[in-house]
């Protein structure tokens, strides 16, 4: 059977054979990516884990 | 840790009824030279229970004016101020206000001046001698129980004042720039001690604090609110999901106050084009 090609982004997380951790933090990334239109995101990192994301979110009002 | 990711990173659920909700809300002043001018523009915006909101604006903005029609000193010109929907028809004991002068009776000592606030939303008196040194104790005046105010730096000056504030177990503590007078040591220690009684209260309580100043907002506050210079209108909201306490040197809470700022000086760049268009 031939095999549909990768794009990119399928190459390149299937390169990183991500852990079972990893694929938490990165899914729980895109979910808040998801729902903000503007702000930042930050990742707190210690020992090579995530153990905390912080996030800000800014409105338009006006 | 995934716990921890979740916890922080959930947006707050769907409101029941707001503790606090403006509609439209336009208060009128006097200025010291005597006209009356609009204070506030239309105002709009909820404030849900146990959340912590910051207004952040430039003096005259119309702060004090929004703080006064929520404590119930002012009544709106047009337009709601509601708490847990029903209209604000005055002041209470659900509600208490830190000034940014502490006001304390100098006649009284500290204890008394926190008794006072008990006496006067009918804490009954065996109950008002406790409770008051509990909440001295709290804000580590206990050892100034018997001084008089003006023995007291400013800093434990307002720290009595909170004490009186939060002793009536008030579901809402407004604050008019409390920390506004008090040097940066003070301030801190403040900024520190009203989070932890924030955080103690474990939704339950609901803080509103109008501010001038943006690393102060930014570091207590579930969401600042940006108002731009008078008439107030709100211009924009930031939601910080950040634990508390909070550092100022946090990197999240570093590019808020940047942005914040950015807001402000665009703002005032608009302001002042305004001017000289006119």
């Amino acid at each position: 059977m031939v095999e549909a090609s990768k794009s990119a982004a399928d190459e390149q997380l299937f390169e990183l054979a991500l852990s079972e951790e990893e694929k938490l933090v990165l899914a729980k990334v895109a979910d808040i990516l998801r729902k903000i239109q503007f702000g930042t995101v930050v990742l707190v990192v210690q020992d090579g884990k995530v153990v905390q994301i912080e996030m800000a979110e800014k409105f338009r009002l006006r | 840790m995934a716990d921890a990711i979740h916890t922080l990173a959930e947006r707050p659920s769907a409101p029941a009824e707001p503790k606090l909700a403006l509609r439209d809300l336009v208060v009128m002043r006097r200025t010291a030279s005597g006209e009356t001018i609009t204070a506030t523009d239309r105002l709009t915006f909820d404030v849900a229970q146990g959340e912590f909101v910051c207004l952040l604006g430039p003096s005259g903005c119309g702060k004090t004016s929004l703080l006064n029609v929520l404590a119930g000193l002012v009544m709106p010109s047009s337009g709601e101020a509601l708490l847990d929907g029903r209209p604000i028809t005055g002041p209470g004991p659900d509600r208490a206000v830190l000034f940014q002068e502490p006001a304390l009776f100098p006649w009284l000592s500290v204890l008394g001046n926190v008794e006072l606030g008990l006496e006067l939303t009918g804490v009954p008196a065996s109950a008002r001698r406790d409770i008051a040194q509990r909440w001295l104790a709290n804000v580590l005046l206990e050892r100034w129980a018997d001084a008089q105010p003006h023995e007291l730096s400013a800093g434990m000056r307002q720290r009595a004042a909170l004490a009186r504030a939060l002793a009536a177990d008030p579901d809402v503590l407004l604050g008019d720039e409390p920390f506004g007078a008090l040097d940066a040591q003070a301030r801190e220690l403040l900024q520190r001690e009203v989070q932890r009684f924030w955080v103690g209260s474990d939704d339950r309580k609901t803080f509103l604090f109008a501010t001038h100043n943006v690393r102060e907002a930014t570091l207590l506050a579930d969401r600042v609110l940006v108002m731009s210079a008078a008439p107030g209108r709100l211009l924009e909201e930031f939601r910080i999901h950040a634990p508390r306490p909070r550092d100022l040197d946090d990197v999240l809470i570093a590019r808020v106050v940047s942005e914040i700022h950015t807001l402000l000086m665009q703002e005032v760049d608009a302001s002042v084009a305004r001017e000289m268009a006119r």
